[in-house]
């Protein structure tokens, strides 16, 4: 039986896949291919033969959706970096610019700022300190390039400027006593908090919805891709530098250390920014070709290691860095999952990669179940410390995660309902993952009486 | 007959312009409307009026609103404006130029030939 409405939404999905459309054209063209099919069936023609028809004389979706891309303007920016004359959008695009370099420079200069009351941040005896308080030097400006790029309102600025603030004030008032891991704790967890809240910025009131917080998914995989890239070139740099000068007997490391590291890392953050914003939906994101390529590896890792534990009869897990080592697996795992599941349309019919992910996920629910109960047997025996009580909530948040994933997957390979059943819990999900970090940097300490 | 696609998209303006001129209308039933008036030698790829339409309505020459059709369907009515008819004025000017001049040298040609038989 020839599934007329599915094939249509296919065929407009194929459009909005292109991203040159807005939601109001797409129905508009939507309406024509109905209007049209309507008349070929009332002359005669089965459903399917009037949809191929309509479709053939609707023309080329590639051909469409490119016309429509030069007239949107909307999507002018493209053209601003195919080709650089002709677009109305450049002075818009040296404000973008012109903000990066201010940001990076302002940036940067705050982490110098310590040094004139003789505090070097770098110094490796602050190194607890510098980390707790890097987000700051760096996260505020991304807030204000997307704050002031989407010309939002006071009130989305001003609960993230609080956000923001709190979050300096409490930490850095915070006591800490030997041995510090609460404190070390916080320098790990603040980070990715202050990094969910800027998140906010980037998505506006987009927050709330579905598409949004996965457009922010999408963008934080782009952005450690990219930043990451750029980092190495800062290293090369560095490195370049440094045998350059070495060649006629001038040591340069301190120019690196104290400058160039510094600023080429505020100025990194920056421009992945800026990159990964203006770059959007131009070139094809590249999480999901990392995930895609290393899903099927990783699944053959995991199964190999299961088989291998299960026939040895092995069970090495018994301290806590084992327990962080399967943190790392069950957050790779999801990273794989989240990004294959970032690129796929929803209205798709299964795909290998589906299944590739629902074996990921089976399998490193396993492993982690076999780790989890040798590990809280061992762990109970000697008391609750900061570090193990943070690595078993991380494993449980995530495991919880990856259950629930597991679960839908299969109710979704059963067509008990859509896919986007799946990216609406993982979507929410990130709100967990908020409490969670937030939970870790400010109400650990206190439960532990900051040490 | 297949007209080019080169006066097919040249004649794209002037047509969506006049029958907007008549009545608004929406796409499907100005892509109806052409066909109609060319007895289906005009092909068009029938996607590409929209992009047109969009184009249009950015140079302000007509607007467009959202109006429910009797089957439920939310249908996108073009209205032509006033730099529209200005617009459609000035290609009507234009059309009228190259159609008086071919038709004078096809007319040419018709009367060399009958020259040519009598000599």
């Amino acid at each position: 039986m020839f599934d007329l409405i599915s094939n249509i939404r296919t065929w407009s999905d194929l459009l909005r896949a292109k991203g040159d459309l807005s939601e109001p054209d797409i129905i508009e063209l939507e309406n024509h291919l109905k209007d049209e099919i309507d008349d070929l069936v009332t002359i005669g023609l089965s459903t399917e033969e009037a949809f191929l028809i309509s479709v053939k004389r609707m023309g080329n979706v590639h051909a469409i959706s490119k016309e429509y891309s030069k007239v949107s303007t909307e999507n002018l920016w493209k053209h601003l970096m195919i080709n650089p004359d002709g677009a109305l959008d450049s002075g818009q695009n040296r404000k973008y610019i012109a903000m990066v370099i201010i940001f990076s420079l302002i940036s940067g200069t705050l982490f110098k700022l310590p040094e004139l009351f003789g505090l070097n941040l770098l110094d490796s005896e602050n190194g607890v300190l510098f980390f707790k308080n890097i987000s700051f030097f760096i996260l505020p400006f991304v807030a204000a390039f997307f704050l002031i790029k989407h010309q939002s309102t006071w009130k989305i600025p001003a609960v993230i400027g609080g956000i923001f603030a709190l979050a300096w004030v409490l930490i850095n008032l915070y006591p800490t006593y030997s041995p510090n891991d609460t404190e070390f704790l916080t320098a790990l967890h603040l980070p990715l908090f202050l990094w969910l809240i800027t998140g906010i910025a980037y998505m506006g009131m987009d927050w709330k919805a579905t598409k949004g917080r996965m457009n922010f998914i999408r963008f934080t995989g782009e952005s450690v891709i990219y930043g990451t890239l750029i980092f190495c070139g800062i290293i090369v740099l560095a490195m370049f530098i440094q045998a350059m000068f070495f060649a006629i007997q001038i040591n340069a490391s301190w120019f690196i250390q104290n400058y160039l590291i510094v600023y080429g890392s505020s100025s990194a953050a920056m421009i992945t920014i800026y990159l990964v914003e203006t770059k959007k939906s131009v070139v094809e994101n590249f999480a999901p070709i990392l995930a895609k390529i290393f899903s099927p590896l990783f699944l053959l890792v995991m199964l190999v290691f299961l088989g291998v534990m299960i026939g040895s009869s092995k069970s090495p897990f018994i301290e806590r860095d084992y327990l962080i080592a399967f943190d790392f697996m069950l957050a790779l795992v999801l990273g794989l999952v989240i990004y294959v599941i970032s690129a796929r349309n929803p209205h798709e019919k299964n795909t290998v990669f589906d299944y590739i992910n629902l074996a990921l996920i089976l399998t490193a629910l396993i492993i982690d179940g076999i780790a989890l109960s040798a590990i809280v047997f061992r762990l109970s025996a000697y008391g609750l410390t900061p570090n193990k009580v943070a690595a078993l909530g991380e494993n449980l948040v995530l495991l919880v995660n990856l259950g629930g994933l597991a679960w839908l997957y299969i109710r979704f390979f059963l067509k008990k309902f859509d896919f986007k059943k799946i990216e609406v819990f993982q979507t929410s999900y990130i709100y967990v993952y908020a409490l969670w970090f937030g939970m870790v940097a400010f109400l650990l300490p206190i439960f532990f009486a900051f040490q | 007959m297949n007209v080019s696609k080169d006066l097919i998209a040249a004649s794209a303006i002037p047509f969506i312009l006049a029958i907007l001129k008549q009545e608004d209308s929406y796409g499907y039933a100005i892509i109806k409307k052409v066909k109609e008036l060319t007895e289906d030698e005009l092909v068009w790829s029938e996607g590409m009026l929209y992009p047109v339409l969009h184009r249009l309505e950015e140079k302000n020459f007509i607007e467009s609103y959202w109006q429910g059709s009797e089957k439920g369907r939310q249908r996108k009515y073009y209205r032509i404006k006033e730099e529209g008819l200005t617009e459609l004025d000035m290609q009507k000017k234009q059309w009228d130029i190259v159609h008086s001049a071919l038709s004078k040298t096809w007319l040419n040609l018709i009367n060399k030939k009958e020259e040519f038989q009598y000599v």
